[in-house]
């Protein structure tokens, strides 16, 4: 154990000279303008092309996006599978999973016995972007994309996203897909055996 | 003039002054976390404030008893939304605890390393924002740089920059992303940079001294009757912190100090927050480095949560992910309290279980709470300007206040 | 009736305005943002444009006039409604009337026409000054008390005292100057400048730090803006105000930057002097020109080191207002009176004993 205790110096004596607060003034216009300078520097590099140059750390958004990492939680979409159809078997897991439940399932059946559902229903202006619902989800069916600019509407009914606005083909969303199966809760247990 | 200082000459009195009452907050540039204060002024000196909390209530305790035991982390994510993950790490710790098990070391590390970066970001809102309120808005900027640079950290290892979500009973959700060593050393050699300037621009400067020191002053035995804790306590010269008086996780392995300061003024509070953004980087480096491999998950199916492969290959796992997912874990009955050193305070979760799905009660301690409980000590006589930094050294929350 | 003297002094005025209203004002407030911004690593405001040209940002002081002119005016309940008004007029026309007397060239004689470049040249220019600038205090003071708002009260309170107090201490610390210049006119002033080393800042250099503090408090601006101090007092004196009531307060905030700097310039910088160049030397210089042209470009490049003197101390004010944190109340107070006044009062004994004793030559 090795936790010590260390005493902040609290008694900060100034100089006669620092009294004056002059001196101080000098120092702090040096740092601010130490960063006006090579902020400057870059932004005047970068209006000659190089971008990469620019110090600053904020970006100009609608032109400049960042890129979320990989593991960032976007607006929930379900997954198209190659064949047109919803992977989605309208278990009901994601929709009890749900703590702030927005999400609304009716199951139905296709002729060849098949579950899917009929109506899916995710109320975006109640959804708190958790990620329960892939975590929980047996069939990689629903997976918070990377999308995330301009989910705003006019109004909430605007926000419940039916089941035709939230279907992706599977072939966008296959990165997010392998990096869950290899994300959630770390390796399976029983690796080597199966 | 003479008639002025004849004897029995009351000045309140014979110029029919009367204490001018206003009303601070709710919606107030200082009271941030909403707030109100009903203050009473002599001119300029505060003569009574009375504090009104509860703008914030969303009802967080009753939330948790309708939701399952795993689906109270987002809301803990609510409370201290400045460092999110500290309040994930909390919950799970009680609940682990009321179940009896304990997780694996790299997971435990996890634990520390998200916990860590949560109380960076905390520490960087406070102090930024204590500097912004007294007019530095340039320092409290560069310790916006340095937050947001905590936050690509923590987008890239919980998935999202506020409300992390990160740690499930019986483990954490995700491992390390790829390089995420690196990245950490890059954003910490940053937020020195940073560090170095906001001390330069604040420290020595005698108009920020001035204004912090021997302002909202507390002495030990008040702080402690009071119910201190967290950086406010040690600033009294208490040196109590949970991580040191009952450590948890990997804390006890881990070489780090405990900032302590001497006067409990505001001064003292504002240099044990910023040394402990030394002393977080310091853990962090060390976890990093010292972090071992192996799984991040108990390996009980029925309380873990099951990974994909899982979920398509293990029938057990599949049974458990259906029956924990439906009917929330069954934690064995009983009640249990379990603090963890949040980034204002001592954090603590108490939580009862009947053995259903969902919990009994989940009550939280907010070390806010005991300290705004003791504003009008520390600010009655003091001036108007100096309710600001103290207000702001006591850093109320308002999701953790109020919850 | 239209006499030479009578267009010169239009077109004089109307150059104060457009250098102050003009000019000054939008840019300044264009400054503030993109200095700040630049400082704390960031872009800054860039998004006012037309059709897509955004000019870095220079768009958005003329999208800010154009919102506040169409926003509501308001009037809160309960305000004395004439004086809430009156308010910000007496705030923002002292900071203009002031920049009269403020010599922004020299003189120059073109086409036998002597042009004086100063709005009004008073013999008792600095006295002028004091006296009008103390004006703009009962603009804040009443703004503070006709809104009917306690933050408002609170704030013209504040305004009130520390105004009262760094008047007495700015008018301490140019008397060392007068004394120095033996007269009250800025024009004469500025005209015994002429040589480097009598400019006021060689000698008189303490008082030219606590002159420019002194300025800044009364400018109200950080460290010392206690009377609109945002987290204490929400806006202080201006909480009530929006729309051109509003713009009012800000624009004689920024003029009042330009004059103090337009002050500083003529009283510790030299003019429109460039160091170790006589005005004489610079018409033979400019002889090229011949003789009308010489006096031209004199007057041309005089007005452009005016003003590239004034736009100095005004980045320099900038500089300083994002950097420091601010006062307490007390604490300007104590400064004004325990630190300034005493300190200004020492200087003005130091240099009269300096000038008796023949060690600082008058110029």
């Amino acid at each position: 154990m090795a936790i010590g205790i260390k005493k902040v110096d609290s008694n900060i004596t100034l100089t006669l000279w620092e009294r004056m607060y002059a001196p101080e003034i000098i120092r702090g216009l040096y740092i601010t303008m130490r960063h006006f300078t090579v902020n400057l520097w870059g932004l005047a590099l970068e209006a000659l092309g190089r971008r990469d140059k620019r110090k600053i750390m904020t970006v100009y958004y609608p032109e400049e996006t960042l890129t979320p990492p990989p593991a960032y939680r976007g607006r929930p979409v379900l997954v198209r599978a190659e064949n047109g159809l919803e992977k989605c078997v309208a278990c009901g897991l994601c929709e009890v999973a749900c703590p702030p439940k927005c999400i609304k399932i009716t199951g139905g059946e296709r002729e060849n016995g098949d579950r899917y559902p009929l109506t899916y229903e995710l109320d975006g202006g109640r959804c708190i972007f958790c990620g329960f619902c892939e975590e929980v989800c047996p069939k990689d069916a629903i997976v918070m994309s990377a999308e995330w600019r301009e989910l705003c509407e006019y109004g909430r009914a605007r926000m419940v996203y039916q089941k035709e606005a939230l279907l992706y083909p599977q072939r966008n969303l296959q990165k997010r897909i392998n990096l869950i199966r290899s994300r959630y809760f770390g390796v399976s247990r029983y690796r080597g055996k199966a | 003039m003479s008639e002025l200082i004849r004897p029995g000459y009351d000045f309140h009195k014979e110029t029919h002054t009367e204490p001018m009452v206003i009303n601070m907050g709710p919606s107030h540039p200082a009271t941030h976390g909403t707030v109100r204060f009903f203050l009473t002024l002599d001119g300029e000196i505060i003569e009574q404030i009375e504090v009104e909390i509860g703008y914030l209530h969303r009802a967080f305790e009753k939330e948790c008893e309708n939701q399952f035991w795993n689906g109270v982390f987002p809301y803990t994510d609510r409370l201290d939304y400045t460092a999110a993950a500290l309040n994930n790490v909390g919950y799970a710790l009680a609940a682990e605890k009321l179940i009896g098990i304990t997780v694996p070391e790299r997971c435990q590390y996890l634990r520390v390393i998200a916990g860590e970066l949560a109380r960076l970001s905390g520490h960087y809102t406070n102090l930024g924002a204590a500097a912004l309120e007294l007019g530095a808005l340039t320092a409290f900027i560069y310790f916006v740089e340095a937050r947001e640079l905590v936050w690509d950290l923590i987008e890239s290892l919980c998935g999202a920059r506020l409300t992390h979500n990160y740690v499930r009973i019986g483990g954490v959700t995700a491992d390390l992303p790829e390089g995420f060593a690196e990245h950490a050393r890059e954003v910490f050699r940053r937020n020195r940079e940073l560090w170095d300037d906001f001390a330069k621009l604040l420290l020595k400067n005698r108009i920020f001294l001035d204004r912090m020191r021997a302002t909202g002053g507390i002495s030990r035995q008040d702080a402690i009757e009071w119910g201190f804790t967290g950086p406010c306590l040690r600033a009294c010269g208490v040196p109590y912190d949970v991580r040191r008086a009952q450590p948890y996780l990997v804390y006890g392995q881990l070489d780090f100090d405990i900032p302590v300061g001497e006067t409990g003024d505001n001064l003292d509070r504002f240099l044990v927050r910023l040394e402990e953004i030394n002393q977080s980087i310091r853990i962090l480096e060390q976890c990093l480095e010292r972090i071992p491999p192996g799984p991040i998950n108990v390996d009980n199916p029925e309380w873990r949560q099951p990974s994909k492969d899982d979920i398509h290959r293990d029938m057990e796992s599949m049974i458990f992910h259906f029956k924990n997912t439906f009917e929330g874990q069954k934690i064995p009955a009983g009640e249990v309290y379990q603090a963890i050193e949040g980034a204002n305070g001592e954090l603590g979760f108490y939580l009862v279980s009947s053995g259903a799905g969902k919990p009994l009660k989940c009550r939280v301690r907010p070390p806010c709470f005991a300290l705004t409980s003791a504003m009008p000590l520390m600010v009655k006589g003091a001036f108007l300007a100096d309710l600001i930094p103290t207000f702001d050294m006591i850093n109320l929350i308002g999701g953790e206040c109020d919850r | 009736m239209i006499s030479p003297e009578l267009i010169e002094t239009a077109a004089k005025i109307i150059f104060v305005f457009a250098l102050t209203l003009g000019f000054f004002a939008p840019v300044l407030g264009w400054v503030e943002r993109k200095q700040s911004a630049v400082m704390q690593d960031r872009i800054g405001a860039n998004r006012a444009g037309v059709f897509g040209f955004t000019v870095i940002g220079l768009l958005h002081s003329l999208a800010d006039a154009i919102k506040l002119v169409f926003k509501e005016d308001f009037t809160p309940r309960g305000a004395e409604k004439a004086l809430h008004t009156l308010a910000p007029v007496m705030a923002v026309i002292p900071a203009l009337i002031a920049f009269a007397v403020i010599p922004f060239g020299g003189q120059y004689t073109l086409w036998g026409h002597r042009v004086n470049l100063v709005v009004a040249d008073l013999d008792v220019g600095l006295l002028f000054v004091f006296a009008i600038s103390s004006i703009s205090t009962y603009g804040v003071v009443i703004a503070g008390w006709a809104s009917n708002n306690n933050w408002s009260l609170l704030g013209g309170l504040r305004a009130s005292a520390q105004m009262f107090s760094y008047e007495v201490a700015m008018g301490l610390t140019v008397i060392a100057l007068v004394m120095y210049y033996q007269s009250l006119s800025l024009v004469e002033i500025v005209a015994k400048q002429e040589n480097f080393w009598h400019w006021g800042i060689v000698w008189h250099w303490p008082a030219f730090l606590l002159f420019f503090s002194c300025a800044i408090a009364e400018n109200k601006r950080v460290p010392f803006d206690a009377p609109e101090a945002e987290s204490e007092l929400v806006a202080g004196y201006f909480t009530e105000y929006s729309g051109m009531k509003f713009v009012m307060f800000w624009a004689a905030e920024f003029i009042e930057m330009v004059t103090i700097a337009g002050m500083c310039v003529a009283l510790f910088l030299g003019g429109h002097h460039i160091p170790f160049v006589t005005q004489a030397g610079l018409a033979e210089a400019l002889g090229a020109f011949g003789p009308n042209g010489a006096q031209v470009a004199a007057m041309l490049i005089g007005v452009g080191v005016f003003v590239f003197k004034l736009i100095l101390l005004l980045a320099l004010q900038m500089a300083v207002r994002w950097t420091l944190p601010r006062f307490r109340y007390d604490q300007i107070m104590k400064l004004g009176w325990k630190m300034i006044l005493p300190l200004s009062l020492a200087w003005i004994s130091l240099t009269g004993a300096a000038i008796l004793a023949g060690v600082m030559p008058r110029p």
